[in-house]
């Protein structure tokens, strides 16, 4: 554009009109703000291809050497359950727990590129904010361990649309609060790479004493007291209890130990008990995400 | 309609005047011991285009930051729009848009795409978002390229889109921090333009911060400030006349020589600029041919012409803007810009 095209372009506009007339603009209700930071979040993750490409395949690579690898080798499982359908749920409950602390690095790079600031300097609430980002990130990861369920039926698993909806709804929280870690993680670091270095960090452990690669009513003492203080562990087991429900069914009263449900000290958790704790875990995580976030500068 | 309907919100005035849109009174910015701003006081007026003028590091980052409510005040009161920024931010920030020295677009979102959420994060009504922001895309020449995502906008194109996004909820004072720095003649042309435009068409007040003298002048008013403190205020040509006269610049082999020569034959403070000696007299015409006649220093050259602000800046502070610049006053001016970057 020549400077002359510019100069006509601004006079031209200041011709026609000054724009529609300033309205009274309020503030942003809480709701509107949740709303747009959610949308954001979730169109970005479906214009980055190669994310989404790799969120999908890397389930299915998990499952194979998983699955296929170290199911070979472990046959200690009771009743008719083989490791493939055990592992199952344990690997939708990894896909969401790594896509949801993940997506805590979004504040990261939104400080990095600048638009945190954006975000900040508008006249609204940082809690709403705060959702925002949460909602965000658990629906990407909700979508992504949804997808999961595909492999189901490949895998034996008897799934019904009852099973499925009883899924859903359970990932959604715990994708929430998982999200939460990983927002108020994302909004005390500045760069991309601590970010990922802690959350790898944080995810390992809670990974692997959780029970999602093996049942944890079976362990060594001091590793039992982690595992029963890592809050996904919480998550995993009612994940498993609901998608393998009807393999659980058929296992025999006389089976050496059960392989979902956590133990306190000779007390075994119900399903509504053990989603309890995700849900208190998940609140303590949402009150200092949205700390976190308030305080951010 | 008149800028005043136009900008019709905010703290009715009580006697019915229209107050000034930005007062300032002894704001105070320190970073542990040194202090940024030092108790400035200024009022900048309804659609005017205001700005300030200093060395990077002199404080205008610093001052615009504590205006945005970005950065909280050490001491002092500051209104915008009748607002204060201390106890209502919210009320300011509604009041304000701010085009940030940094890009903050998200550049893996369309510009239109990027203008609607910053609609909707300032809480605009649904019908009115795609309308405002089509007519600011048309008029910062960004419309053909709505649908397009930020990250393949040049530079210009990106300032340009901000300055659109700033304007997007109504604002009544438009704060540019260093708008034009690293963009093309051409895109500064087009966003001064648009800027003046702005001020006329929709009673827009501008607050900018430049350390281009040519931008100054091209102010209403302009605050000179170094170390955090404004040396001057007023327009551009009452700066200038306030130095009187012309700048008479003359050179030579031996400058050093030429200076003491030409101090104390005229009683003038002369300085070295350009690789030639500068001082000001009341009538540089009639000046030049009584120098030459009273100079025995050899003179290779000599020359007038009328003072620039870059004159009055040297003037009033002893150095250079650019001197300025190199200096320790860097170290200053990267722990300003953390300053910057530390948001409430």
């Amino acid at each position: 554009m020549t400077v002359e095209q510019a100069t006509a372009t601004v006079d031209a506009g200041a011709q026609v009109a000054t724009g529609s007339p300033r309205p009274a603009t309020g503030r942003a209700n809480f709701l509107q703000v949740v709303r747009v930071i959610w949308m954001r979040e979730v169109l970005i993750y479906f214009r980055d291809r190669p994310r989404m490409i790799s969120a999908f395949i890397m389930p299915i690579l998990m499952l194979v050497m998983f699955g296929e690898g170290l199911g070979n080798s472990i046959a200690t499982l009771p009743g008719d359950i083989g490791y493939r359908q055990f592992i199952f749920p344990g690997m939708v409950a990894m896909i969401v727990l790594m896509n949801s602390v993940f997506s805590g690095v979004s504040i990261v790079t939104d400080r990095q590129f600048g638009f945190l600031r954006e975000i900040l300097v508008a006249p609204v609430s940082r809690t709403a904010i705060c959702i925002g980002k949460i909602t965000g990130g658990a629906t990407i990861s909700l979508v992504n361990g949804v997808v999961m369920f595909v492999m189901a039926p490949i895998l034996g698993i008897d799934i019904t649309l009852e099973i499925v909806a009883k899924l859903i709804g359970l990932i959604a929280l715990v994708s929430f609060m998982l999200t939460g870690l990983g927002v108020a993680m994302g909004s005390r670091l500045r760069s991309v790479e601590s970010f990922q270095m802690l959350s790898q960090v944080a995810i390992m452990p809670a990974m692997f004493l959780s029970g999602i690669f093996f049942p944890i009513n079976n362990v060594p003492a001091w590793m039992d007291v982690i595992v029963k203080l890592n809050p996904v562990t919480y998550a995993v087991a009612p994940i498993r209890e609901i998608a393998l429900s009807e393999q659980l069914k058929a296992l025999p009263a006389d089976a050496p130990f059960q392989i979902t449900h956590v133990d306190w000290f000779g007390y075994t958790l119900s399903t509504w008990e053990e989603l309890g704790v995700v849900f208190v875990f998940g609140a303590v995580m949402l009150t200092i995400a949205i700390r976190a976030i308030r305080t951010t500068e | 309609m008149t800028p005043a309907a136009l900008r019709a919100r905010g703290p009715a005035p009580q006697d019915g005047r229209v107050p000034p849109s930005v007062q300032v009174s002894g704001l105070t910015r320190r970073f542990g011991d040194i202090t940024a701003v030092d108790g400035i006081s200024f009022d900048v007026g309804e659609a005017e285009i205001f700005g300030f003028l200093g060395p990077n590091g002199a404080g205008k980052t610093t001052t615009i930051s504590m205006l945005c409510t970005l950065l909280r005040p050490t001491a002092g009161r500051a209104t915008i729009g009748g607002y204060d920024i201390v106890d209502d931010p919210a009320g300011v920030r509604r009041e304000i848009g701010i085009v940030f020295q940094d890009s903050t677009v998200d550049e893996r979102l369309t510009a239109r795409e990027n203008l609607v959420f910053h609609g909707e994060l300032f809480g605009m009504a649904r019908e009115d978002i795609r309308p405002r922001a089509y007519h600011l895309l048309d008029r910062v020449g960004l419309v053909e390229r709505s649908n397009d995502p930020v990250i393949t906008f040049s530079g210009g194109m990106r300032r340009r889109l901000e300055v659109a996004r700033g304007l997007m909820h109504w604002p009544s004072v438009l704060f540019l921090d260093e708008p034009t720095v690293g963009l093309d003649p051409q895109t500064r042309r087009s966003i001064w333009a648009y800027a003046r435009s702005l001020r006329d068409t929709e009673g827009v007040t501008i607050f900018l911060t430049t350390h281009y003298m040519d931008e100054a002048e091209a102010c209403d008013r302009v605050a000179i400030m170094d170390h955090g403190k404004i040396i001057a205020l007023d327009t551009p040509d009452r700066l200038k006349a306030r130095l009187g006269g012309d700048v008479v610049s003359i050179a030579g082999p031996d400058n050093e020589g030429l200076a003491r020569e030409v101090r104390e034959a005229f009683e003038v403070e002369p300085r070295f600029e350009n690789d030639a000696v500068e001082f000001n007299v009341e009538q540089g015409g009639e000046f030049l041919p009584i120098l030459l006649n009273r100079i025995e220093g050899e003179v290779r050259s000599v020359g007038i012409r009328a003072p620039t602000l870059e004159d009055v800046f040297v003037t009033m502070t002893g150095h250079q803007i650019r001197e300025a610049e190199a200096s320790e006053e860097d170290k200053m001016r990267s722990m300003r810009q953390r300053g910057f970057g530390r948001m409430r």
